[in-house]
């Protein structure tokens, strides 16, 4: 299951998606996330998710790399409708609709990641958050911090598999609770092994907290702004309560 | 050049360098080997100023690690065991853009160190790759390319070759190589595998924390190697 895990990895295409600048991408997300929580109603929800839909598209996202992103979260899903179910059954509505809720979100995130590289999004990151070095936070640290969470992700997946593995290969079963003690226990103990490796690597290539040059420096342009504006506009025209949706 | 003088260090109570004096010369090619826990990482760590001497000192090139490790790690790159670790960014022209950023290189002049080096190690298909797709031995070579476009007079190589198959092997040994006679670049591989040393000109074999041959390699004979608890 965790060798299939996507998300988060960003994939080189030509799309229209990976053009915009990350700023605008990550406002958009923020944007998006809200919009998606204000939703109450059904019919707002598939013209909002048709609209989801079209960004995708529009990012070249494959449907099927799309729907192996949300297969992590299926139990997260299921857990979330048992609960309604058990206890709340006559708010099955409001349950369908939080996991739809869900599936947008990670569905937002996944576009942002996929037509995004790290390095794109540290910088991104590190501008939108300039204001913050007033109360002297530092914004690259917390960028990178942002940005190795992201980048370790499928590593982490891929650590829990081989243990995993490990552990099978033995007779050893997820089911019990010890193994599954001694599943994390090995866990934990790789990251911090990890994490050692990492700080030992970003030091030995001299990382330090003010980047003054960029390889992939970011520029705003026009289309950047119209793209902003028009999203703005079409979920204002979604949300709105004018709307006799 | 390194010089190493009268350097111990340890953890809590237990001494892991024990007085270690030698030197490492210019362009040289040496290998330090030694069995599992003699102290070989440690050492190595040592030359690029990750660790810092708890007494005697490192010297770089005249620079005291003690005094100014930035300074020394621009003149000592550190290519660690495992790869999967020390690759920072997801895509592989960026990460090995990591280090240049950090040194305030221009964006025009990073782009063209950048290719250069990938073109060098025969890696520019795969620039914009994600290095989560990448091959242990792919991983490898991006890593030791984030290390070389930083123009390090010296190389650390921990073990880099413990995790590859043969054929990945041959060519990182063949890249190391390389990097010693065409470019001068003074080579510390560090290893347990007798095989790795066969390019080297100095050999130090270190057992329990000291140093107990620094010559030669032509110098070097089974009696040494069994003392240090190595295959012959």
């Amino acid at each position: 299951m965790f060798r299939k895990m996507t998300f988060g990895q960003y994939t080189h295409k030509n799309s229209i998606m990976h053009s915009l600048d990350p700023r605008i991408k990550i406002i958009s997300v923020i944007i998006l996330s809200f919009a998606a929580f204000l939703i109450d109603s059904y019919p707002r929800m598939i013209i909002f998710s048709i609209f989801i839909l079209l960004l995708t598209i529009l990012s070249e996202l494959k449907l099927s790399v799309l729907l192996r992103s949300l297969k992590p979260f299926f139990f997260i899903f299921l857990f979330i409708l048992s609960m309604y179910i058990l206890f709340s059954r006559n708010e099955l509505a409001n349950g369908i609709l939080a996991i739809w809720k869900f599936v947008l979100l990670i569905s937002i995130a996944s576009v942002l990641t996929f037509t995004t590289t790290i390095t794109n999004l540290i910088t991104a990151i590190e501008k939108l958050l300039k204001p913050l070095e007033i109360i002297r936070i530092n914004t690259r640290n917390f960028s990178l911090l942002i940005a190795l969470t992201i980048r370790f992700i499928p590593a982490l997946f891929l650590y829990a598999d081989r243990i995993k593995d490990a552990q099978n290969a033995r007779l050893g079963s997820m089911k019990k609770p010890k193994q599954i003690k001694i599943f994390a226990i090995r866990l934990l103990d790789r990251i911090f092994s990890s994490a050692s490796t990492v700080s030992d690597a970003l030091v030995s290539r001299d990382y330090n907290e003010k980047r003054v040059s960029y390889f992939n420096p970011i520029k705003l342009k026009l289309k950047d702004y119209l793209h902003l504006l028009m999203l703005i506009i079409i979920v204002f025209f979604i949300v709105s309560k004018t709307t006799h949706l | 050049m390194i010089e190493i003088r009268n350097l111990s260090f340890g953890y809590e109570d237990e001494l892991i360098l024990k007085n270690i004096s030698m030197e490492i010369k210019e362009g040289s090619y040496t290998a330090i080997i030694g069995a599992n826990g003699s102290g070989k990482t440690t050492l190595a760590k040592h030359l690029n100023s990750l660790l810092l001497p708890a007494k005697g000192s490192v010297i770089v090139d005249g620079i005291d690690g003690k005094k100014d490790q930035g300074s020394v790690r621009k003149k000592v790159g550190f290519v660690f065991q495992n790869p999967e670790d020390q690759l920072i960014y997801s895509i592989v022209e960026e990460d090995i853009a990591f280090g240049l950023e950090n040194l305030g290189i221009e964006t025009k002049e990073m782009k063209i160190r950048v290719k250069n080096i990938m073109k060098g190690l025969g890696i520019e298909n795969l620039a914009k790759k994600n290095v989560n797709m990448l091959s242990l031995g792919q991983k490898q070579l991006v890593a030791l390319a984030g290390i070389l476009v930083m123009n390090p007079e010296y190389i650390v190589f921990d073990e880099p070759t413990t995790m590859l198959d043969s054929k990945n092997k041959k060519n990182i040994m063949g890249i190391i190589e390389k990097l010693n006679k065409k470019d001068k670049i003074g080579i510390i591989l560090v290893t347990n595998i007798i095989g790795d040393i066969k390019d080297s000109g100095n050999v130090v074999i270190l057992n329990d924390g000291k140093v107990i041959f620094n010559d030669k390699k032509s110098k070097l004979n089974k009696n040494i190697l069994k003392k240090a608890g190595l295959d012959v």
